[in-house]
Formats: C-alpha cells, structure tokens, sequence
C-alpha cells in the first residue's frame, strides 16, 4: 500500500487538488430560477477568509509600490507645476466664480424640481457625502475589470456603495476589508447599472462586454439611437443617484443572441483604465449636501456684489455715452478732470453768458430775474407784433 | 534531437533556490500582476506573471507535485483578487504547474526556445482550462476571445525571455 502512494504520489497530489477546487468552485455557484447558473453573490465564510488573506498579503506592498511611485512622480510633477501655478491660480479662481454663479443657477433649478417632485410624490436622492479613494491595484485578469482602492470598512465603506469620478460612473463597491475595497467596474461582464439615453429617453441595463467594453442590452431595435448620444444614470438600481454621466454612445449592433433587440456599445465618460482616484458615495439624502449650500449662499454674495458692479458700470457708460454723444462738451486738448464737465467750480457752464455791449430787447437779462414777468409784456424772445410798421 | 534526450545528468539536475526566493518571487508575482496591467497597459492584461513563474519553478524543481501545489496556491491568490468563484484559475495552473514539471523530467528546460515555447504553449492551456471549467463545468455564461489569448500566450512568452534567465542568478550553485 505505502508503494502505491508513493508510486503515484504525483497524481494523487494533482487529483485531491483538482477535486478539492472543484467541490469548492460548485459551492461558489447556484442555480437561478431561469435554470441558468450564477456566481452566488454573497461569498462564504471560506471564500471571504482566502479573499481576505490575498488582499492581506496584497495590498500593503501594492500601497508601499503606489506611495513611491506617486512621490517620485510627485516631486516631478510638482516643479513644472510650479512654475505656472500663478497664472493658473488666477484663471482657476474666474473659472471657479463663474461656475458658482452657474451653479447657483443651477440649484436655484434644482430646488424647484425638488419641490415639483415633492408636488408629484417622487422624492429625489443627492449626493450627500462621498470618500476620496485611490486605486492601488487591480485584478490583473481581462476577466475580470474589478480593482483595488485603499479605503475599506474603516473610511465607512459597505458593499454596493456607488464609485464615482467627476467625469462619469466608475462601478460599485462589492467586497471591503478593514484597509481596502474591490470595486465592481462598470465594463465588467457580471456588473449591472440602470442607464437611460439622454434625448430619446430609451431605458436599459449596462454591462461590460468580452473586450472590456460598457454596453447597453435588452433594448429593442430603434432607429433613433445614433453614435454620440449621451448616456445618463437612471437611479432605479438603488446604487447610483439619477442623473450621473456614463458616457456617450459609440455604435449600435445586432444582438447576435435575440432577434429585434440591439446592444449599444458606449465610451465610458470615465477612463476606466487609466483611474488614479475615486470618489465613493457613501451617503445620499434628500436634500442638499453643506458643501453645496455653502456654495449656494457664496454664490448667491457673488451674484449681488456683481449685480452691484454691473450697475455702476451701466451708469458709467451712459455718462460716457453721452459725453461721446454731445462732443461739443468735450475739449479735445484738456485732461479728463478738468474737463467741463468734470469742473465742479462752475456748476453750470451755461450760465456764464457774455453781457452785450448794447443790450436791446433780445438781449438776456444781465442776472437771471427771479421775478414774475409783467403778464402785460411777453416774455423775451417771444416776436413782437409789427403793427407800427 | 540533443535537446529531447532525457539521459543526460544535467537535464535531470534539480535546481534549488534559497527559501526567500521560494517566497518573494510567487508574491512579488501576485503584486506586479495587480498593480501593473493599469499601469502599462490599456485595454487588456497582455501577461500573466503568475502563470509564468509557476512554469519556470515547475520546470526548475522538475517535482510535478510540488509544481502542481505552487500552480494551485499562486492560482487561488489569483482568483481571491477577482470576484470570480475562487478556484478556476486554481484548476488552470495546477494542470500548468504539474505539466510543466512532468516535461521537466523528459526534456530539456535549460534551452531557451523550448522554454520560450513551453511558456507559450502552457499559457494556452492555461485559458482553455479556464474558459473549459467556466463555461462547461460551472455553467456560467463569459464571453471569450482567443486573440486576446493568444497575445496574452506571447506576451508571457516575451516575460519569459527576460525573467527567466534573471531567475536562473538565483539558482543556489553546488
């Protein structure tokens, strides 16, 4: 007997292996109503604890490795950087008023959508808070588009939080550790995200195809979809809020496995493969966030100080329009202050009349009369009858 | 035919490497293999540095056992670090390791092409045992695309080229 196992000491190894896995791949899988399997998607405790000791083993030399590759490039950065930070600044901080005052706009919109949805019994989500993450590694597989970010249970994230960017959706959170998360990509073949076309309305699934791909599925044949079309969170998955950009659509196709219905291939707004950081949402209320309506308050003080500003210069700009009208008032050789009518010794320039030498009827008076003129004589200026003539 | 014998004493050396490589390599694998697909590549994952450290050891230790035992643990860290069920890459390599290491006995792992040629060969195994135990012995739908593949096969191969002849400094010398 102990010849047999060691003759075949090499097969017994590799089959109590393979058939080791494969009793724990079938534990792994269910079968759904439709009589298709499915990944089951809550991990047992065993799978949970060989997930738990790869990203421990993983992910501090993945942190250690993502730290030193972002100070060396960092210190790099950092000098160009500098030298045009200035100008840089300055442009920022009028792109930054101006997007207030668009944004103010914006609420200002919003809330009255808030309360017409109140009216209509709909009650819309914001986001209310959100964890700024980094992505220190991947999977390392073509299949499967999920990657590591260094934030987990303890920064306050849970499972099937939303991960966003600025620019568009990312994914979801699906398993967290203490110190870091898995985060589902949005071009993977298992994940699921509620999109709607933003100008046809058309509603559908989005998942990742085999080359890595978004795509929309399950939506009948329609002639109005063309490339271009953007592409918009619809918030009925109850992971992310309505509204948020995924990306524009970049060709339709035939779905090669049911007659009538088309897949719409779409550019993610996001670059998936090129993240460096993520935002996750760890909270949505309905209302706005402090930070929004701190914004609102600052732009709304922008709002009147620039209201303020463009009074004075509309009153400015009649007074120069008028001088530019009348160029009589203007002497051409003499400085802006000292102009006439800039000369404040002399309220009214007009005034100062030359006396005639011979005064005759048509002549002004020498100082303005105060008096009531004579009803029996007409006023000056007025002609006299000719009769004597 | 010099390269198949399989008599001569060299061919059926076992090399030995100190313990700290048995170790740091495997994870050193498992780290790049997450951290540097984002980095360097766009779209796809042209490599598969697990996979090729399992072969190179396996054919190293010419143990089939030990090769298939390295294929399953690298193979399970693999699959951890996936949301995929926990064992189809697992499977995959320990096929790997133990192939490569039963060849290591019958040829000659010291020359290059055949190397070269193993590594590419091995890693097509390697996707075929994946998409075979996805897809028919777990059932689960995937899309699959053997170009993909196929430049993942030569991109290991091309790994192959430069790691394998590092790995080789390791060796402990007698």
């Amino acid at each position: 007997m102990e010849s047999f196992f060691v003759r075949y000491r090499n097969l017994i190894v590799l089959l109590v292996l393979l058939a080791a896995q494969i009793v724990g791949l079938a534990m792994q899988v269910r079968r759904t109503d439709n009589g298709l399997n499915s990944l089951d998607p809550k991990d047992s405790g065993g799978v949970r604890l060989i997930r738990l000791w790869a990203y421990a083993l993983v992910a501090p030399p993945e942190k250690a490795i993502h730290s030193a590759k972002d100070g060396v490039v960092g210190i790099w950065q950092n000098y160009f950087d500098l030298r045009n930070v200035r100008s840089q600044n300055e442009q920022l901080k009028k792109t930054l008023d101006r997007m207030r005052l668009e944004q103010a706009a914006l609420l200002e919109d919003a809330r009255q959508g808030e309360r017409l949805q109140a009216l209509l019994g709909f009650q819309e989500r914001y986001i209310y808070k959100t964890v700024a993450a980094q992505i220190i590694g991947s999977s390392g597989s073509d299949h499967s588009h999920v990657f590591t970010i260094d934030k987990g249970s303890n920064a306050g994230l849970k499972p099937d939080m939303a991960v966003i960017t600025p620019m568009g959706i990312v994914g979801k959170v699906r398993d967290v550790f203490p110190g870091s998360a898995q985060v589902l990509a949005i071009n993977d073949q298992s994940s699921g995200a509620g999109v709607i076309l933003e100008t046809t309305r058309i509603r559908g699934i989005l998942r990742g195809n085999a080359q890595g791909q978004p795509q929309i599925v399950g939506i009948l044949a329609d002639q109005r979809i063309k490339p271009g079309e953007h592409v918009l969170t619809a918030g009925g998955d109850q992971i992310f809020p309505r509204g948020l950009p995924v990306g524009t659509v970049l060709k339709v196709m035939q779905d090669p496995n049911q007659d009538g219905f088309i897949d719409v291939i779409v550019t993610p707004s996001a670059h998936l493969n090129r993240l460096d950081e993520v935002l996750v949402i760890t909270s949505i209320e309905p209302r706005f966030p402090p930070d929004q309506l701190q914004d609102l308050a600052t732009s709304n003080a922008l709002k009147s100080t620039q209201a303020d500003s463009d009074a004075d210069q509309a009153l400015r700009k009649a007074s120069e329009i008028m001088a530019e009208r009348l160029p009589g008032l203007l002497e051409p050789n003499v400085p802006a202050d000292q102009q006439p009518l800039n000369d404040t010794s002399t309220p009214n320039p007009m005034s100062h009349v030359p006396l005639p030498i011979k005064p005759d009827r048509f002549s002004p008076p020498a100082a303005p009369s105060t008096a009531q003129p004579d009803s029996t004589q007409p006023p000056a200026g007025t002609p006299q009858p000719q009769g004597n003539l | 035919m010099a390269v198949l014998s399989t008599n001569s004493r060299r061919e059926m050396e076992i090399h030995h490497f100190p313990i700290l490589v048995y170790a740091l390599v495997p994870l050193l694998a498992l780290v790049l293999q997450a951290w540097l697909p984002r980095l360097v590549t766009e779209r796809f994952a042209w490599f598969d540095l697990p996979l090729v450290v399992t072969v190179y050891f396996s054919l190293s230790r010419r143990s089939p056992a030990q090769g298939a035992l390295m294929g399953c643990a690298l193979g399970l860290f693999e699959d951890a670090l996936t949301h995929r069920p926990i064992g189809i890459n697992g499977v995959a390599k320990t096929l790997v390791g133990y192939l490569a290491a039963s060849l290591g006995v019958h040829i000659d792992v010291d020359n290059f092409t055949i190397r070269l040629l193993l590594t590419f060969l091995l890693s097509l195994l390697s996707s075929a045992m994946y998409l075979f135990v996805y897809k028919l012995v777990l059932g689960l739908a995937i899309d699959w695309n053997w170009i993909f593949e196929l430049l993942k096969a030569v991109g290991n191969a091309a790994i192959a080229i430069l790691l394998f002849p590092a790995l080789d400094r390791l060796k402990i010398r007698d």
